[in-house]
């Protein structure tokens, strides 16, 4: 038996040398195309892997991603998919069958959308008043008013939604994207995560987790707040030739022991996480800096407005991870902050203004700089919210409990159709009725975005080929692709 | 369709053991409706559409429809098939796959068969089947005869050995001896083997020598502080309340984490340190009032120190929070997920507010456990944190300060006296200011309090702010005020002869306090539904089998929690011995013999080794549930003392399910830092008490010191031998993880951790490159081994090679090391010419003249301690 790994030298293009010549030189090769052709993946067993570019089975038009991710439950009723019947039979009673969560707390009484909705963009993209940013850019978006997962509980709905299946453990969407297609960029993990302040999101390290895949794919979680990644300076005695000896020396140990020890992956991604670590001291620290960002630019986001600072400075850094070649950011909320089962009234509102400005800014952003047509941007969460009320203790106490069987997400840029509403659920947004999309379809076609096949993009393990989407029937729905 | 063949193929073959191939409505239909249809068709009260589907003969029921549901040997006819066929079933949820579709067509085809009569009723909820009932972790342990395998004595490596001869497969080679011996001392102590330890075994020629280091390392008390560790994790330890943004402190926790420490340290039963964490305050005859017997006698106060294990979850309750019911409720949510993921390995917390969607475990279940805690906790006569601290003061203690406090009030009357009668004199000479006709009635208002004088007093009052003289007494006259501060500062002085007062913080009842339980719709506390009584799940009380019956105690505490701990401890509880071998197996090996350890139920994973499970499970028990004779026969196995190369199982079985080769793991956060400092020499040994503080640096990390922090200004000034102590004495504050170990995955406890991940990223890297706390041990590292030997730089490399690894350096590795620290040192020479040291400040002792030969060894050093054979225990 042989085991080779030799891949992990040829990533780097200069075994010996992490000095800034070198990187620049890098750099400009890679700008200018010179760098070696990108190879084709190899998804037959191997034991060595590696974030060098790849290409997919075939031409995608998105390169990068960007996950606005909202966990807890978006109402789409009061955000995307307006429902006249529901003002209508607003306090009467439901007159069809609920298919409930919480039977508990379930009321057949219609909570009609307290929000007014109105037409936006030449499509005319009915959205509510609580995204009036996202109204401007309604063009450039594809709304999916018809996702189902079926499953209603915020951890295996977010489990279908992030990493394909309702079972916890399994590789989340940015590994599978960077274990298929590598990075765009040495110097920045191919995977970055930006947390909120307030903490992870519930079920914390499952958004990110590379599952079974190689720990080359998971996720490198960033700081919500200053400094985002600690330890970027090297002592002052050491930047420089010193550091670069040392890692030039703890290389070679390490290659020796890995030697020692053939097939342990592990032990591989921690070599490549040095030579990573090292040009992050430099590359990360002017990605993750905004300072230099154009006021306007700021101002665009809402980085001048204290409601919505935090929210704009995560989104500026993304695109700015995403402008240095990094495939596939998250933007995570903290909790499950939009599972408004009480007070939807007002919680609401604080939600999305958190959010609306920084995420449409995202999009115009992104277009404005050339970087949409290849960078996919997407808003959602792992479910959404019922017709009905939940908790009937007075108006103001008002919420929405789980709803699986139809809600809403958008998307942006990368090849998806913008201005386009996709889907509708009946006529109360319970379920979807018009085209569903199920959460496999999503992501099969996500993946065709990015020119990989679904079925093709598979890894080995335990004897079997493992896929994003499985033997779950899934099909890319092509209607959302422009 | 051959696909769909061969699925319905495996999943017949699969479970049947010879038998017929025809399918039953037990075990292969049953658990596909339970999957899919049942939530609505039959576990509500009233089954939608009048469909139950719990059992084979509701079906025949006949339809509101008009349809028919079921017609045995004709699928095409059943109503079953054809809705979902149709895909109009089921509404809510996945569509049912083919494969699971073409199962129920076979079985109906069949002739729709159950494995045996059903029975006549079935109660509330949903209704256990045989086939849940015999799943595995169910079935009482029962010991299994060790096979006999040539080269396999001990009843460990046999039963590996049979798994792996099926697989063609066998043991690696023997590790080396340096190997194994780091590997065991690492992993029973979470310290590396000394170079004079690793000399030792290496030259003992005598039969015992592994033996020897085994019963060595057990022997020492680091044992306990590693080991403690891991039970510390599914406890949920932590030195904070957590639950609300203002994560306030837990200052007493302390005490909990070294009753474990020493618990492991002494070997102490598993039964008895189960029963101490479960019913601590009811096996010392403590109540909520009536403890002080307890806290006198030391044997009774650790069983009180023990129930801390039940005040491990997060509660907010004594801090601002939004929804003080739901904050209570929750402290008792979180906390019986600890209990029943730690000991009973069950999800049981999915039952709060619906029947369990995969396990046979009722909502009605959860309550019942509940039920079995509810007097200790009572959420409608909630105990906030700061009440459930028992002084540990003596009566003789507690007479003293009374004695004292008696006297300091005394003193402070006489403060207050004083203070009044300088104000009564000032004011004799201010009201003179005021115009006569005004004094008598501005007297009389000054002489009623506040609230009590009329409008007109208090206009008059107004009119004459000055004159009141009633406080600000060092506003008139400071002098005088320092008088009375004088006088109080007796007081004070007085009270700090006091006894220093200590706390244990337990969980107790209050005497003939036993509220109804109830259970909760959905889990929420404001919609009781009905009454239950304290009770084991349903699954694991067979009917020939009565798990606990509590009684109230002498103390008035009810005896729920008593009974129920002696129960789970009498050995004839499937699961518990089950899930804590486990869970030891785990930490030996990288991963338990089931690998799902907070889960043994239905979703869980299957045992790799049933045979080996329940054979350690039964040792274990029959042991008397002591821990150090099974770390004993299990890091003695072949298994254990094999080494990591194995190329037939690296190719045959990547994840090492068979254990035929030791697989590399990182080390835990805890020994990777604890091995740092002990290689530089600057561990500290000083065990138990109050934790070592941590502060947040101007970087933004969380590091041991002292929080010298202002609002604006983050500061952490060196805290001294406390920052160098054992990870296990650091302080967890939920909210601020400190940095080397949370960067190394230690866990954040919400409200605690079942498996810890192991993740490889970028940041640790930089941590390892560029943190103040691997720079100073390297340096650290680097003077101990000049100091060592400060003439011979060959003798100096290998001391330090042996330190970090236990193994001498190669000629190579020497020949490279010295190359490196010529270079290194050239740079940094000339680093140190261009940039030269500030000169000192005047009066300042000069600054000692570089050293770029001992930095260019700190950097050597810090690249030995980065380097994967430091990081890994392999």
């Amino acid at each position: 038996m042989k085991y080779s790994f030799s891949g992990s030298r040829r990533h780097f293009l200069q075994a010996n040398s992490y000095g800034l010549g070198s990187l620049a030189l890098a750099s400009l090769l890679q700008k200018n195309g010179l760098l070696a052709a990108p190879v084709k993946p190899d998804l037959g067993p191997e034991t060595e892997y590696d974030l060098l570019p790849k290409q997919g089975h075939a031409p995608g038009q998105a390169k990068a991603m960007i996950s606005l991710f909202m966990m807890g439950g978006p109402s789409q009723m009061d955000l995307f998919d307006p429902k006249p019947m529901l003002t209508k039979y607003d306090g009467k009673n439901f007159p069809g069958e609920i298919k409930y969560d919480n039977l508990a707390q379930a009321s057949s009484k219609v909570f009609g959308s307290p929000w007014k909705f109105t037409k936006h963009g030449q499509c005319g993209m009915e959205l509510s008043e609580l995204l009036p940013h996202l109204g401007a850019v309604a063009d450039d978006i594809c709304l999916i008013r018809s996702m189902v997962s079926g499953v209603s509980n915020h951890a295996q709905g977010l489990y279908a939604v992030n990493s394909g299946r309702v079972t916890a453990g399994n590789p989340a969407l940015g590994s599978w994207l960077t274990y298929g297609l590598g990075c765009e960029t040495e110097d920045l993990p191919a995977y970055m995560v930006l947390s909120h302040p307030g903490g992870l999101p519930t079920f914390q390290g499952e958004h990110f987790t590379n599952g079974w895949l190689p720990a080359l794919y998971q996720g490198t979680v960033v700081r919500a707040t200053e400094p985002r990644i600690l330890n970027l300076d090297p002592p002052p005695t050491l930047a420089g030739d010193g550091q670069r000896r040392q890692l030039d020396l703890l290389r070679s140990l390490n290659e020796e022991h890995s030697s020692d020890h053939p097939g342990e992956l592990d032990l591989r991604a921690r070599i490549a996480s040095y030579e990573l670590a090292a040009k992050m001291q430099t590359a990360a620290k002017e990605a993750l800096d905004i300072s230099d960002e154009p006021e306007s630019v700021k101002k665009l986001y809402g980085v001048d407005d204290p409601k919505t600072r935090d929210y704009a400075t995560r989104c500026i850094i993304a695109r700015r991870l995403v402008e240095r070649g990094v495939r596939y950011v998250q933007v995570l909320n903290a909790g499950q902050s939009w599972d408004q089962h009480s007070a939807l009234i007002t919680a609401l509102p604080t939600n999305c203004g958190a959010v609306d400005q920084p995420s449409a800014a995202l999009v115009t952003d992104l277009k404005q700089r050339g970087l949409l047509d290849s960078t996919v941007v997407h808003w959602g969460g792992e479910m959404g919210r019922l017709p009905v009320l939940q908790n009937d203790a007075g108006r103001e106490k008002w919420g929405r409990d789980h709803n699986t069987f139809g809600f809403s997400q958008w998307v942006a840029g990368g090849g998806f159709k913008g201005g386009y509403v996709h889907g509708e659920t009946d006529e109360f947004g319970h379920k979807a009725v018009v085209d569903p999309v199920h959460h496999y379809d999503w992501h099969a076609t996500l993946l065709h975005a990015f020119g990989l096949d679904h079925q093709k993009l598979t890894y080995k393990r335990n004897g079997l080929a493992a896929s994003l989407t499985g033997d779950q029937g899934a099909k890319v729905v092509e209607q959302l692709l422009a | 369709m051959r696909l769909i063949t061969a699925i319905l193929f495996l999943s017949l073959a699969r479970e049947a053991h010879g038998e017929s191939p025809s399918l039953t409505f037990e075990k292969d239909v049953r658990p596909l409706l339970k999957a899919h249809c049942t939530l609505c068709h039959g576990d509500e009260e009233k089954p939608k559409a009048g469909v139950d589907l719990r059992l084979r003969r509701f079906m025949d029921a006949p339809l509101e429809s008009g349809a028919t549901l079921l017609v045995p040997g004709k699928p095409e006819l059943s109503e079953l098939v054809g809705i979902i066929a149709r895909g109009e079933m089921p509404k809510k949820g996945h569509a049912v796959p083919a494969h699971e579709l073409e199962i129920i067509r076979q079985w109906v085809a069949q002739g729709a068969k159950t494995a045996r009569p059903e029975p006549e009723s079935i109660g509330n909820g949903p209704h256990i089947t045989e086939e849940e009932r015999s799943h595995w972790s169910f079935q009482p342990v029962k010991r299994p005869a060790v096979p006999q395998v040539a080269g396999a004595p001990e009843p460990i490596d046999a039963f590996l050995a049979v798994a792996m001869q099926r697989e063609g497969l066998d043991f690696a080679p023997e590790a080396d001896r340096p190997t194994w011996i780091r590997r065991v001392a690492l992993d029973l102590t979470g310290l590396p083997p000394t170079p004079e330890e690793v000399a030792a075994f290496v030259a003992d020629a005598s039969p015992t020598a592994f033996e020897k280091v085994v019963d060595r390392l057990l022997a020492s008390p680091a044992y306990g502080e590693r080991w403690a560790r891991h039970w510390l994790d599914v406890a949920g330890y932590a030195d904070s309340n957590g639950y609300t943004e203002v994560d306030s402190a837990r200052p007493h926790a302390w005490r909990y984490r070294d009753y474990v420490i020493r618990a492991f340290n002494a070997d102490k039963p598993w039964d008895e340190f189960i029963r101490e964490q479960l019913a601590g305050d009811e096996l010392a005859g403590a109540t909520h009032a009536d403890y002080q017997a307890a806290v006198i006698d030391p044997k009774k106060l650790e069983q009180l120190t023990a129930t801390a294990f039940l005040r491990m979850a997060p509660d907010g309750t004594g801090d601002p929070n939004d929804d003080a019911k739901l904050a209570r409720n929750q402290v008792i949510a979180e906390q019986l997920k600890i209990v029943s993921s730690s000991l009973l390995g069950l999800t049981v917390s999915c039952a709060q507010c619906h029947d369990h969607r995969h396990d046979p475990i009722s909502q009605e279940d959860y309550y019942r456990l509940r039920a079995v805690f509810d007097p200790a906790y009572n959420w409608e006569a909630w105990r906030a944190p700061g009440q459930r601290l028992y002084s540990l003061y003596t009566p003789a203690e507690h007479a003293k300060a009374a004695e004292i406090e008696k006297a300091a009030a005394v003193i402070d009357a006489g403060a207050r006296e004083m203070s009044k009668k300088f104000l009564d004199e000032i004011f004799e000479v201010e009201i003179l200011k005021l115009p006569e006709a005004e004094r008598e009635p501005y007297r009389t208002a000054r002489a009623i309090v506040e609230k009590d004088r009329t409008p007109e007093q208090k206009t008059l009052i107004k009119k004459y702010p000055s004159a009141l003289a009633l406080y600000s007494l060092d506003l008139y006259d400071p002098k005088k005020q320092e008088q009375v501060n004088a006088k109080s500062a007796e007081a004070t002085k007085l009270r700090a002869t006091k006894p220093v007062q200590n706390f244990v913080m337990a969980l107790t009842e209050v005497k003939g306090q036993v509220p109804e339980s109830k259970l909760f719709n959905r889990g929420d506390q404001e919609q009781p539904v009905r009454t239950v009584t304290p009770g084991e799940l349903t699954i694991l009380s067979t009917p020939d089998i009565a798990p606990f019956q509590p009684a109230a105690l002498p103390s008035g505490s009810s005896g729920r929690r008593l009974a129920y701990a002696n129960w789970l401890t009498s050995g004839k509880h499937p699961l518990v011995a089950r899930v804590l071998v486990n869970r030891f197996w785990m930490h030996h090996f990288g991963r338990g013999l089931v690998n799902t350890p907070g889960d043994f139920g239905l979703s869980g994973e299957r045992p790799s080794h049933p045979g080996l499970l329940d054979w350690l499970a039964d040792e274990f028990v029959k042991g008397g549930w002591k821990l150090k004779p099974l770390h004993r026969s299990i890091v003695l196995s072949r298994a254990y003392r094999q080494s990591t190369a194995n190329p037939s199982s690296l190719q045959a079985d990547p994840e090492n399910r068979l254990l035929s080769r030791y697989k590399v793991r990182r080390l835990e956060a805890e020994p990777l830092r604890d091995s740092i400092l002990a290689a530089a020499g600057a561990l500290v040994d000083k065990p138990f008490g109050p934790p070592s503080t941590i502060a947040r640096d101007p970087a933004g990390r969380i590091v041991l010191g002292v929080d010298k922090g202002t609002i604006t200004k983050a500061e952490a000034a060196p805290g001294g031998e406390q920052d160098f102590r054992r990870s296990v004495y650091v302080e967890v504050r939920r909210s601020k993880p400190v940095t080397v170990l949370d960067t190394f995955d230690a866990p954040v406890m919400t409200p605690h951790c079942e498996l810890r991940p192991q993740t490889t990223v970028a940041p640790q890297s930089l941590l390892l490159m560029n943190d103040t706390f691997i720079l100073d041990n390297a340096r650290r590292l680097a003077d101990r081994v000049h100091r060592e030997f400060p003439d011979d730089e060959t003798a100096r490399l290998g001391r330090t090679w042996q330190l970090l690894y236990g193994q001498a350096p190669g000629e190579s590795d020497i020949a490279r090391a010295i190359s490196y620290l010529r270079l290194q040192t050239a740079t940094l020479t000339v680093h140190h010419a261009q940039n030269p040291p500030a000169a000192p400040a005047k009066g300042a002792a000069p600054l000692p003249a570089p050293d770029p030969a001992r930095e260019a060894l700190a950097s050597l050093c810090q690249v030995l301690l980065s380097s994967n054979r430091f990081l890994y225990l392999e």
